[in-house]
């Protein structure tokens, strides 16, 4: 009886501190976000989606940085995307079980967690350099460098998920692989994919380090991907480091727009999931 | 029991007598050797599947006889390591012969799987997506065959009104005719049938052992089953298989009732197995 009487005391220090630690991390997460919303709220106005950077005090916007991000996060997905989604049908279908396989799966699990910085540097290198400057390419293709390992892993996971015997069946009817992975495979686990996607577009979404070496920012109106261009990421970076206070607040609503989109992501990446179960 | 007694005799005797039989076999196992990486698991295997008759094979779990049913449809070379040694005469060619496609032998000899198989897609695209693979058929053309095929797994009445909705919403029973008539849609000459009532509850079961005596008329039918009920009750030939050995075949109602070998007995009589 003593040693029950122990055994459920040890139960109810370890629920203690663990649910003592659950609701330690909620509470960075609201009080974050309770910041957020307090300091981005008040600093949000149509001049935050329709004026472009202006001198302090002139009542600029964020427009210029908002666009930049799309077509950046747009370019690096349709880059990223791709190549992310074939590789990762490589390691489930074609290579599983191979040496190479497990290669490729080692290197991409190194670039999933490299720090992103790096990455930034290494386009810096590859792009900036010897073309002569910074440029929306050379952002773009940083951050398909960051998407394509979220993708690779999440696809390989999700064709993972889906039973071999579904595979044969496909095989029986006399289908080739190609036919097999396309129409039957990648169907069946097409919202797993699509959510593979949509958590690698939150990823990239908000990165400011591998911006901060290849599009630099641009605090005028461009377009042009040749040229340097502006990102959500790298304004927040420089109006928060600055004194001014209207410059300040716009970070904040930066901050929150950001949050707001990348936390929209995942729950929209969450329910697809819940709804593919 | 369904099969009729005089014919299945007939093949029983021919297929004993292992000469040339009166009808010539639609798949002939000659020498056959399996390997799974070291593992030696079909060991030396002869044996003849007659044309527009259903042939079970029977045994304990590990016998080889799921085996010997991928090997007819070259399921195996799926995965790197399994390797088939000797020859299955089909249709006058070796059917493991490296020069035949084996996307051709699938769409000749079709396989129906132990758990229903639905693509996540409509009744009726599960049925297309395998005529496609070997024929372009017309919009009308490819709605006849639906039906036709449908009409012959026994489902049509069920699911003539709902053809575009998704296969994944039928029962199991009628997901497994589902993927019978699919199997049947390509027009193959030989089905495989891998236990296919074993996830499947009494009603299901006994609709698709009517099936596959509708079947034998058009099709030669291989049926792997635990279930030696349903041997007796669907095949006219059974054979046994032990430890990668086939033991014994013969009529089912020999087999069942008066089995040669001593092995046999003691499996259909349930002192192991």
């Amino acid at each position: 009886m003593a040693s029950l009487a122990r055994r459920r005391t040890t139960d109810l220090v370890v629920k203690a501190v663990s649910t003592g630690f659950a609701a330690l991390s909620i509470v960075l997460l609201a009080w974050i976000l309770w910041t957020l919303l307090s300091r981005g709220l008040p600093a949000l106005g149509p001049h935050v989606f329709t004026r472009i950077t202006a001198p302090p005090g002139a009542g600029g916007g964020l427009l210029n940085a908002i666009v930049g991000s799309l077509i950046q996060i747009v370019v690096a997905l349709v880059i990223g995307t791709p190549i992310g989604l074939m590789c990762g049908t490589f390691l489930a279908e074609n290579g599983r079980g191979t040496q190479i396989a497990n290669v490729v799966r080692f290197v991409n699990d190194v670039l999933l967690s490299a720090p992103s910085i790096l990455i930034g540097l290494f386009v810096y290198q590859l792009l900036v350099v010897p073309f002569g400057g910074f440029s929306g390419w050379a952002g773009s293709i940083a951050l398909a460098i960051l998407v394509i390992p979220v993708v690779v892993r999440t696809t390989e996971d999700m064709l993972n998920l889906v039973p071999i015997g579904l595979r044969e069946a496909a095989f029986a009817l006399g289908a080739p692989q190609w036919k097999v992975v396309t129409f039957v495979t990648w169907r069946a686990a097409r919202a797993g994919l699509v959510t593979g996607i949509l958590l690698a577009l939150a990823r990239a979404a908000g990165e400011t380090a591998p911006l901060l070496f290849t599009s630099l920012g641009n605090n005028g109106w461009s377009i042009n991907l040749g040229a340097p261009m502006a990102s959500l990421p790298i304004a927040i970076y420089q109006y928060a480091a600055s004194p001014f206070e209207d410059w300040v607040a716009l970070a904040w609503a930066g901050a929150l727009i950001i949050t707001v989109g990348v936390l929209t992501l995942n729950v929209l990446s969450r329910l697809i999931l819940a709804k593919m179960k | 029991m369904n099969f009729a007694p005089d014919t299945s005799i007939d093949i029983a005797s021919a297929v004993n007598r292992a000469t040339a039989p009166s009808s010539a076999p639609k798949l002939k196992v000659e020498k056959l050797n399996f390997y799974y990486g070291d593992n030696h698991a079909l060991k030396n295997i002869n044996f003849e599947i007659p044309e527009k008759r259903v042939t079970a094979m029977i045994g304990p779990s590990g016998c080889g006889k799921s085996t010997l049913l991928r090997i007819f449809n070259r399921m195996y070379q799926l995965y790197p390591g399994q390797r088939a040694e000797g020859k299955i005469l089909f249709d006058g060619g070796d059917l493991l012969s490296k020069d035949l496609d084996s996307t051709v032998v699938r769409s000749r000899i079709g396989m129906v799987f132990q758990k229903p198989t639905p693509f996540p897609m409509s009744i009726y695209d599960n049925i297309a997506f395998g005529v496609k693979l070997h024929e372009s058929l017309s919009k009308s053309q490819m709605d006849e065959r639906v039906e036709w095929c449908l009409r012959k797994a026994a489902i049509w009445e069920e699911t003539k009104d709902r053809l575009h909705t998704s296969a994944l919403g039928m029962s199991g029973g009628q997901q497994q005719r589902l993927c019978i008539a699919r199997t049947i849609a390509v027009r193959p000459e030989v089905i495989l049938l891998d236990e296919p009532t074993s996830a499947l509850d009494p009603i299901s079961t006994s609709k698709i052992e009517d099936l596959i005596d509708e079947l034998k008329q058009e099709f030669t039918i291989v049926i792997v089953t635990h279930n030696m009920q349903q041997a007796a009750r669907c095949a006219d030939i059974t054979s046994f298989f032990y430890l990668g050995e086939l033991i014994e075949v013969g009529a089912s109602n020999e087999i069942f009732t008066n089995p040669r070998e001593a092995r046999t007995r003691d499996y259909i009589t349930g002192r192991f197995g």
